[in-house]
């Protein structure tokens, strides 16, 4: 009798553990090493410890509100994806609350809030409710579309996506309003000397959503409807309600996002602002180990999957990597992520 | 002639094939039974190429062979029809015949015509009357079997492997597929049967082979045996189908039903149910038994017909609404409808209970987990952690996680589709238990099978349908297999 070895994958597969607690690990640990990089890259100055400290903060602060937008718009797309869905108009949808922003506080002639005679604190608040509602109306409507209407995610936000832009560029044609400079605070307050509000907003809310995610009936349905529709169905959770929130929560945080964009610099490109942060928001979720197949995903591998993202950005901007470049290696790290996530899995 | 020598094969510590040693004649049909999980697909599995046994040697007409691949195995004789069939329903039937293997001319294009022409061949050789051109879409199910059944004609296997080919046929189809495997056997082919109706072997087969925890534990002629000693064979002692009684407590009318009628999978159901009793459904597959009772549950569209719980009419527009009105429903296919396999035990056995014990959406843990070790104990689920993950439990303690997290929502009518689905004999009697256990406690309970035995043992009355429809009403004296299966394949109960 000759002797036969069995197939080793078969026999491992009892043994390796699954989760998601692992493949973090991994998504963390490759933060780790690019902030240390990044660190040398900097150089550590021994002799003038404060100085190197004060100087390395102030490159964190810059990274971190630079990304705080895609970064909150990351977070919902991660329940868009757990979801087995996909979000490609959040681009228009913070440009079409954006242009609404500042169409409603505009200090010139045309300002809605203005001409009704609201000014100061209350029409700041009047417009951060009302941001609020334009997105949870249009993240309502796509999720609406998805669900009642059986149109693929993919096709229903992509039609969402070009009539939202276009119709904004049009009504925002050659009109260029100015936002109150009190309003910029929302962004731009300094405390000590320095500014970060957007990364406040971007922790908070990734804080709450990891709490959504992993206590509240919504965020495990979320999870459930992903994993097995059917199963889910069969076991009392309205599948299609759990998928319109999804869409409706996606809306809020772009409409936030967009309040951060517009007081961030008073002023909003409608052609191009936005663009693109469909991808970035996606390859940030990919990166922290959410399955496009739906199902798997955390709040927390997306924050570390948006970091690596960010600090690797930056990292190429330290070594002076042409910028029509950086895009490539973004393409790369997303690509490297999902078949290192692959072989953990196998 | 294909000798199978000593096979052993294991999958991590699980020891499934141990010492396995079968022949197959040319020319004969031999039944291979046994239970889930007795090691028959893994024995297939390695004589198809698809696993590589541990030790062993398999032998073709004195000839040793290596299967490493399913090529191999299809290369030396050897076609292996599985139960999904490995069809496409938008090609005609003579594509399907040379998938994969397709004609071209000498530039490289499908030479459709001569395809076309060896598809007839074949069927002139096995008295085929089908038209090569025909979608298979179009085909009923016994006919994609023949299709199946002729691929691996056209490439002159000499053992054919039909792995449990009547699950989805009716009578007559099974008729159609029975002479189609004659006429194989008068043209020299071996076939191995794998089946769980033993009647069937009894009717087709010449030989039995049984395997039970992956020994070769009987073999012999068919015509010296009767269905209680295969079924013997497969369990390993004497099957109890004794109906099983409880202390009857029959209560106010549940559920009842008038006139229900769906699009496509039923027509005119009516019926009633009351507290405590256990209505069995049942028929062959494709009877619309599950349809509807998913549409009964929200799950699925209704037509027409009226639905009533507790006397009062409900339009149920979703499971979610079933739910609170104190329906529960476990499902067929714990694969595909049951279980949740990116979440964990404890998650599958709450989150049918999720909403009902949340306060302001927060679900409280605590609450779950001591509902769901209350049911552990009662239902006696084996695990051992509470948040590993659902899918390294056997079938039997899955079955039991998902029959937990309807029951920690108190239904008052609980809808249980092929609930002892693969799970195992010891596991099958604990779960027949609990629901004569929960009849007894007031709950009405319906149990959806296609084995005529289970219904017996647990049922009150079953309502048998065939094709959309009632076709009659079996208690007390008519509830027999006979006449469960007289009625299921659409005929009528004696008089009287």
């Amino acid at each position: 009798m000759e002797a036969m070895t069995g197939n080793k994958r078969e026999g491992l597969k009892g043994f390796k553990k699954r989760g998601s607690a692992e493949s973090q690990f991994g998504t963390a640990l490759v933060l780790i090493v690019l902030i240390i990089l990044q660190t040398l890259v900097l150089g550590f100055d021994y002799d003038s410890f404060g100085h190197w400290f004060s100087a390395w903060t102030r490159n964190w602060i810059n990274i971190l509100r630079n990304n705080a937008g895609i970064g909150i718009i990351s977070l919902g797309m991660t329940f868009v994806i757990i979801t087995g869905g996909i979000d490609l108009a959040v681009g228009s949808t913070l440009v079409a609350v954006g242009a609404v922003i500042m169409t409603l506080l505009d200090t010139g002639p045309k300002g809605i809030l203005g001409n009704l005679g609201i000014t100061g604190a209350p029409a700041y608040t009047l417009t951060i409710i009302l941001a609020i509602l334009l997105g949870w109306l249009i993240g309502t409507i796509i999720g609406l579309l998805i669900t009642k209407g059986r149109i693929a995610p993919f096709v229903a936000t992509l039609g969402a996506m070009k009539i939202l832009r276009s119709v904004t560029q049009h009504f925002m044609q050659g009109y260029n309003p100015r936002v109150p400079r009190e309003f910029l605070k929302i962004s731009n307050l300094q405390i000590g000397n320095l500014m970060f509000m957007p990364i406040i907003y971007w922790a908070v809310l990734a804080v709450i959503l990891y709490y959504i995610s992993k206590r509240t009936v919504f965020g495990r349905q979320v999870i459930a409807v992903g994993s097995n529709e059917r199963a889910a169905q069969l076991s009392g959770v309205n599948v299609n309600r759990v998928k319109t929130r999804v869409y409706s929560l996606m809306g809020v945080l772009v409409a936030i996002a967009s309040i951060i964009q517009v007081s961030r610099i008073g002023s909003m490109d409608f052609a191009n602002a936005g663009s693109g942060y469909e991808m970035d928001a996606i390859a940030a979720a990919v990166v922290g180990g959410t399955s496009m197949a739906g199902g798997r995903g955390t709040i927390v591998g997306t924050v570390l999957g948006m970091l690596i993202i960010a600090v690797m950005n930056n990292l190429l901007n330290l070594f002076g990597v042409p910028p029509f470049l950086r895009e490539a290696f973004k393409g790369l790290i997303v690509i490297f992520a999902v078949l290192f996530q692959r072989k953990e899995k196998a | 002639m294909i000798k199978m020598n000593n096979i052993t094969k294991s999958f991590g510590t699980n020891e499934v094939l141990k010492d396995v040693s079968i022949t197959i004649n040319d020319g004969e049909i031999a039944a291979l039974i046994g239970e889930n999980g007795a090691g028959k697909s893994t024995l297939m599995n390695i004589l198809g190429g698809v696993h590589y046994m541990d030790s062993g040697s398999i032998v073709i007409d004195g000839k040793k062979v290596e299967f490493r691949t399913p090529a191999d195995s299809l290369n030396a004789g050897i076609a292996f029809i599985h139960q999904e069939l490995n069809l496409i329903n938008d090609l005609p039937i003579y594509e399907n015949m040379f998938l994969g293997r397709e004609l071209k001319d000498k530039r490289g294009r499908l030479d459709l015509a001569r395809m076309e022409a060896e598809t007839v061949e074949i069927f002139q050789k096995i008295n085929i009357d089908l038209d090569p051109r025909a979608m298979v879409r179009d085909l009923d199910a016994s006919y994609k079997q023949i299709v199946e059944i002729c691929r691996a004609i056209m490439m002159e296997a000499s053992i054919i492997i039909m792995d449990e080919p009547t699950t989805s046929l009716t009578e007559p189809e099974i008729k159609r597929v029975f002479k189609m495997m004659e006429t194989l056997k008068e043209h020299g082919v071996g076939i191995i049967f794998i089946s769980h109706k033993l009647n069937e072997v009894m009717e087709i087969c010449e030989r039995y082979m049984v395997l039970r925890d992956g020994k070769l534990v009987a073999e012999g002629q068919v015509s010296d045996v009767t269905t209680d000693d295969l079924a013997r064979f497969m369990v390993g002692h004497d099957v109890s189908t004794d109906k099983l009684t409880r202390a009857k407590s029959i209560g106010s009318e549940i559920l009842r039903v008038e006139n229900l009628t769906h699009p496509s999978a039923f027509r005119n159901i009516s019926f009633s149910l009351k507290e405590g009793e256990i209505l069995g459904f049942t028929g062959l597959l494709g009877d619309g038994r599950s349809e509807l009772f998913q549409a009964i549950f929200g799950a699925d569209q209704i037509q027409s017909g009226r639905i009533l719980l507790s006397g009062e009419e409900v339009k149920v527009q979703s499971t979610e609404q079933a739910l609170n009105l104190g329906m529960g429903y476990l499902p067929r296919n714990r694969k595909e409808n049951g279980i949740i396999k990116d979440m964990n035990i404890l998650e599958n056995a709450s989150i049918v209970t999720w909403p009902l014990f949340a306060t302001r959406g927060v679900i409280d843990h605590n609450k779950q987990r001591d509902l769901f070790l209350d049911q552990t104990d009662k239902l006696g689920i084996k695990y051992q952690r509470i948040t590993d993950s659902i899918t390294i439990l056997s079938g039997g303690n899955q079955q039991k996680v998902v029959l937990a997290k309807w029951l920690a929502a108190h239904p008052k009518l609980l809808i249980l589709d092929n609930p002892t689905q693969g799970v195992d004999v010891g596991a099958k009697e604990e779960i027949y238990d609990i629901i004569l256990q929960l009849a007894e406690a007031g709950m009405a309970v319906v149990v959806l099978s296609s084995e005529a035995q289970e219904i017996i043992r647990i049922c009150d009355r079953a309502l048998v349908m065939y094709q959309g429809e009632i076709q009659g009403e079996v208690s007390g004296s008519t509830m027999t297999e006979h006449e469960i299966m007289k009625l299921a394949t659409g005929g009528m109960l004696d008089a009287g």
